[in-house]
């Protein structure tokens, strides 16, 4: 009788950690759909980044808190008997704050200037924008030679990049662990 | 291993890792109050301090679980190394605990303090100020953007190439007249059809800012959208979107977009209210977690303090036991006997000298101990001497204590009294003569000798009925710290030495026999034959057969006075022996041949039976056939008297080889079953005159032993049990035969020999 008690109260305590981990998802981020092309010695995108923040997250964003968003990108050379052969990685940062007086959100352009800022009224428009990656274009030194190449892609919310009050908070909370784990996308030539 | 053990718990990885763990404590708590130096490594030196203090704690745990199970060992020292421990721990713990506490509490409520309700309301109602004067202007921008996209109403699109002109010139001028930053006519589809922007601008303003598609899309239903813009570092600006209605039936509507620049003042003041605004708000929710940031430092640092002084107790409390640990085992090894234990000094304090004084200590323990060993060494040495001394003397050697108990003896003591003493010690004197009769007159004399208490005494002792005597002398032992002592008696069989002065005194009487009495003789006996000579014929032949009867009386009496004055002769002469191989079994033989046929004894006696049993191994002895040849004759004869009037007389005659490593013995042993040496007269059977025979001259045996003597042998006679007398003879083979005895030896010596004889037979 004590084991089943044991284990129902096990049971229950699982089922309320997944049910958090479920609800958490809700808010996750997620990489809808990657066109990866390579052109010459250029790797070109096409598709949309799926974001959406936890409303703790929308809180911090609210009082003035500025977000930064990290993509990962790797490509690889895929090798059928062997290891994928790494040809780059890159790590681009793309920001989004709210500025009080003009009740807008701001999002930095990834394509110009670090200066140039996207204003949204609406918080939805500006993730839209932000997850929007048909501008995104990335130089390899040297062209690919010929074969099936892939590319991993990650985006998350840099922790690193919050206010140095917020992080112990931010890495101990699941309501700020957004991220999309990588993805693995073959690439057209 | 160990050597592993004793690093962890020594004192550089702790206090290593302290130092470390402190100075990542202060790059964090330097990072917390917004440092940017150490801001961008904050999470590393959290987790660097998380880590470090988990090791800490790694670190104290396995030093408490050493210390616990040392405890458990009750290893010496752990019990007061625990009690110190806990001490300091409470010592230190606590308070460090309370200031914590008060620290948080302070610490919170500081920072709450930090925000004023009033800053709050001010910087909102700035905020709402600057929207409203900004919305006074946006309001102004629409109502002139509304009035230019009226303007625009009659300017046609519909060639695209000539109606941009017209359009490009319309809104230039009406730019210039609404005096506005940027005007941008757009196609229904989004497309530009025209823009005019101020000469100022920069080549980046070259291409108009287009509006979103959200923005468009509104402004197609006929809503105007206006908007202010923040541009980074640009500043603000002001977007209005209205729709440009068309005149012409039918053509598409168009939308107008104005953007206007706000004068440096306003975008000055814009930015620094939002600014202010901003940043407030950021603290005011940062509130939280810098809470949470500072009392994380500050529960790292007081955790950090704890374990460090727990730490530091575990040291303390170890280093403050271990000389008296030390001193416990040093102790422990005193306890056990290795008194060559010397403890490290470790500190110069009063535990140092007690170290010190420990150390003195069992040196001097130490030197004793070697002393009394070196003493007790020489003493076993003295003794082991004296032991060998006393067991190779040939004197009985006993000692007594006060109370007359027997403590020592030695082997010759039990070989003199005959009895075995080994039991006989720790019991009295008289517990001795109780148990043995025949050594009650020895502790009769020694015992009153010993009552005189005299420092020296000496006293002489019969035994066996006079037959053995004993000179015992006593000597008090050297009394130890005013106690009565004991004695030592030294005591030796002088029974041969007293033999031999009779024997000597005997052969002087001997020689002056024979030489006062063997004169006279000779003139005697002429003076009868010539009386016999001269008077026989003179006389009558009555008186003729008187005078013939006395004077043969004369001179067969002076010839026996002379045979008997010759034997006293022959014993009191020193022989000359004439050495030459011997078979003493054929010499045996050979003489009892003689007893068999010539000896045959007359009147109706009984024959005497003559019964030899010779050992064939017996080698050949050197020895004098003749005098050897003399000594079974005087045996023989000796036992042939004894037999006289014996119904069954019976002699044996054995010889035997007999081997008493490393020596060995040609026995010859004559035994009749005659009536035996008469009791009294056992222990003087050798010497001269001492007979049981009515006739004899009573040297026959004194002869026979004389001439042993001579030949370095040895000679027993004593009483058979199953009745009659034997008479046993030894004589040495080998190299001792080769060395017969030198003629001119005087019967003392040749006594001496003869105890040796006895002792070894």
């Amino acid at each position: 009788m004590r084991v089943c008690g044991k284990s129902d109260a096990l049971r229950a305590w699982l089922a309320a950690w997944m049910l958090g981990l479920a609800l958490a998802a809700g808010a996750e981020f997620r990489i809808a759909e990657i066109q990866p092309k390579l052109i010459g010695d250029s790797l070109q995108f096409a598709g949309t980044l799926d974001l959406a923040f936890t409303p703790k997250v929308e809180e911090a964003l609210a009082k003035g808190i500025e977000l930064t968003l990290v993509i990962d990108v790797k490509l690889n050379r895929v090798r059928r008997f062997w290891w994928d052969q790494n040809l780059g990685r890159w790590a681009l940062r793309r920001s989004i704050r709210f500025h009080a007086l003009a009740g807008q959100y701001l999002v930095s352009d990834p394509g110009a200037s670090a200066d140039n800022w996207e204003s949204f009224t609406v918080l939805a428009d500006a993730l839209k924008y932000l997850g929007a990656l048909n501008e995104l274009k990335l130089t390899l030194p040297e062209a690919p030679p010929a074969g099936d190449y892939s590319v991993d892609l990650r985006v998350g919310l840099d922790i690193e990049a919050l206010p140095t009050p917020l992080r112990p908070v931010a890495y101990t909370s699941l309501s700020w662990r957004l991220n999309s784990g990588w993805t693995t996308w073959g690439v057209a030539r | 291993m160990i050597r592993l053990g004793r690093f962890v718990t020594g004192v550089i990885p702790l206090a290593v890792l302290s130092g470390v763990l402190l100075a990542a404590l202060l790059m964090m708590n330097a990072a917390t109050q917004n440092s940017a130096v150490f801001g961008r490594v904050y999470s590393l030196l959290l987790l660097v301090n998380v880590v470090g203090i988990v090791l800490l704690l790694a670190l104290i745990l396995f030093n408490l679980f050493n210390l616990i199970e040392q405890y458990r060992a009750r290893v010496p020292g752990t019990r007061l190394s625990l009690r110190l421990l806990i001490l300091f721990v409470l010592l230190s713990v606590l308070p460090v605990s309370v200031v914590f506490v008060f620290s948080v509490d302070t610490l919170n409520r500081g920072i709450d303090q930090w925000f004023d309700v009033k800053i709050e309301q001010a910087l909102d109602d700035a905020l709402l100020l600057g929207r409203t004067a900004l919305d006074a202007v946006k309001q102004d921008l629409i109502k002139r953007a509304q009035e230019m996209a009226a303007d625009l109403e009659t300017v046609s699109s519909a060639a695209p190439g000539r109606a941009n002109r017209a359009a490009l010139t319309a809104l230039n001028n009406l730019r210039e007249i609404h005096s506005v930053t940027e005007l941008t006519l757009f196609a229904p589809d989004g497309l530009i059809v025209a823009s005019s922007g101020e000469a100022s601008l920069g080549a980046s303003t070259l291409v108009p800012d287009r509006p979103n598609e959200t923005i468009l899309a509104q402004v197609r239903q006929g809503m105007p959208y206006a908007s202010l813009d923040a541009q980074g570092k640009s500043g603000l600006r002001l977007r209005v979107v209205v729709p440009v209605y068309a005149r012409e039936v039918g053509a598409p509507r168009r939308i107008l977009q104005a953007i206007q620049t706000l004068p440096p003042r306003y975008t000055k003041l814009g930015e620094s209210v939002q600014t202010a605004f901003a940043e407030y708000e950021k603290l005011v929710y940062l509130r939280g977690p810098l809470k949470f940031g500072y009392t994380l430092t500050l529960s790292l640092v007081a955790l950090l303090t704890m374990l460090v002084a727990v730490w530091a107790a575990i040291f303390s409390a170890r280093r403050l036991v271990a000389p008296i640990r030390d001193l416990a085992e040093g102790t422990r090894a005193v306890a056990r006997g290795d008194y060559r234990k010397q403890l490290p000094i470790t500190s110069h304090d009063e535990i140092g000298m007690l170290v010190a004084s420990f150390n003195d200590m069992t040196r001097r323990i130490h030197r004793a101990q070697t002393q009394l060993k070196r003493s007790q060494q020489e003493a076993e040495v003295q003794r082991a001497y004296l032991e060998t001394v006393l067991t190779h003397l040939s004197s009985g050697v006993l000692s007594f204590d006060s109370r007359h108990i027997l403590r020592t003896h030695n082997a010759a003591a039990v070989q003199i009294l005959g009895v075995d003493l080994g039991y006989a010690e720790g019991k009295s004197l008289e517990w001795v003569g109780e148990r043995h009769p025949a050594m009650a007159a020895f502790v009769i004399a020694v015992r009153a000798a010993m009552a005189t208490a005299q420092s020296e005494w000496q006293v002489q002792v019969s035994l066996e009925e006079g037959r053995r005597t004993l000179i015992a002398r006593g000597t008090l032992l050297p009394a130890l710290s005013g106690r009565r002592s004991g004695y030592v008696v030294v005591f030796d069989d002088v029974t041969a030495l007293i033999q031999a002065q009779r024997n000597a005194a005997w052969g002087e009487v001997a020689r002056r026999m024979a030489h006062e009495i063997k004169n006279p003789l000779t003139p005697i006996q002429l003076a009868a034959e010539r009386m016999r000579h001269k008077f026989l014929k003179l006389l009558p032949p009555e008186e003729r057969a008187t005078l013939e009867r006395a004077t043969r009386t004369i001179i067969e009496q002076v010839e026996a006075l002379k045979s008997l004055v010759n034997a006293f002769s022959d014993y009191a002469r020193a022989a000359r022996t004439e050495p030459g191989p011997v078979q003493l079994n054929e010499l045996v033989r050979d003489v009892v041949e003689l007893y068999q046929s010539g000896h045959e004894p007359a009147g109706g006696v009984a024959p005497i039976a003559l019964r030899l049993e010779l050992d064939e191994r017996l080698p050949i002895l050197v020895a004098d056939a003749g005098r050897l040849r003399q000594v079974l004759h005087n045996l023989l004869l000796n036992a042939r008297d004894a037999l006289a009037g014996n119904p069954r007389p019976i002699i044996g005659v054995s010889t035997r080889l007999v081997a008493e490593p490393p020596r060995r013995f040609a026995e010859l042993k004559v035994q009749d079953n005659g009536p035996g040496f008469p009791e009294a007269m056992l222990g003087r059977l050798f010497e001269p005159y001492v007979t049981s025979k009515e006739k004899g001259t009573g040297l026959g045996l004194a002869i026979v032993k004389r001439i042993v003597e001579e030949h370095g042998g040895a000679i027993l006679a004593e009483n058979a049990k199953e009745g009659g007398a034997y008479v046993t003879i030894r004589l040495p083979l080998e190299e001792v035969a080769a060395r017969p005895a030198v003629p001119d030896e005087t019967p003392a010596r040749a006594a001496g020999r003869q105890l040796r004889g006895k002792g070894s037979s």
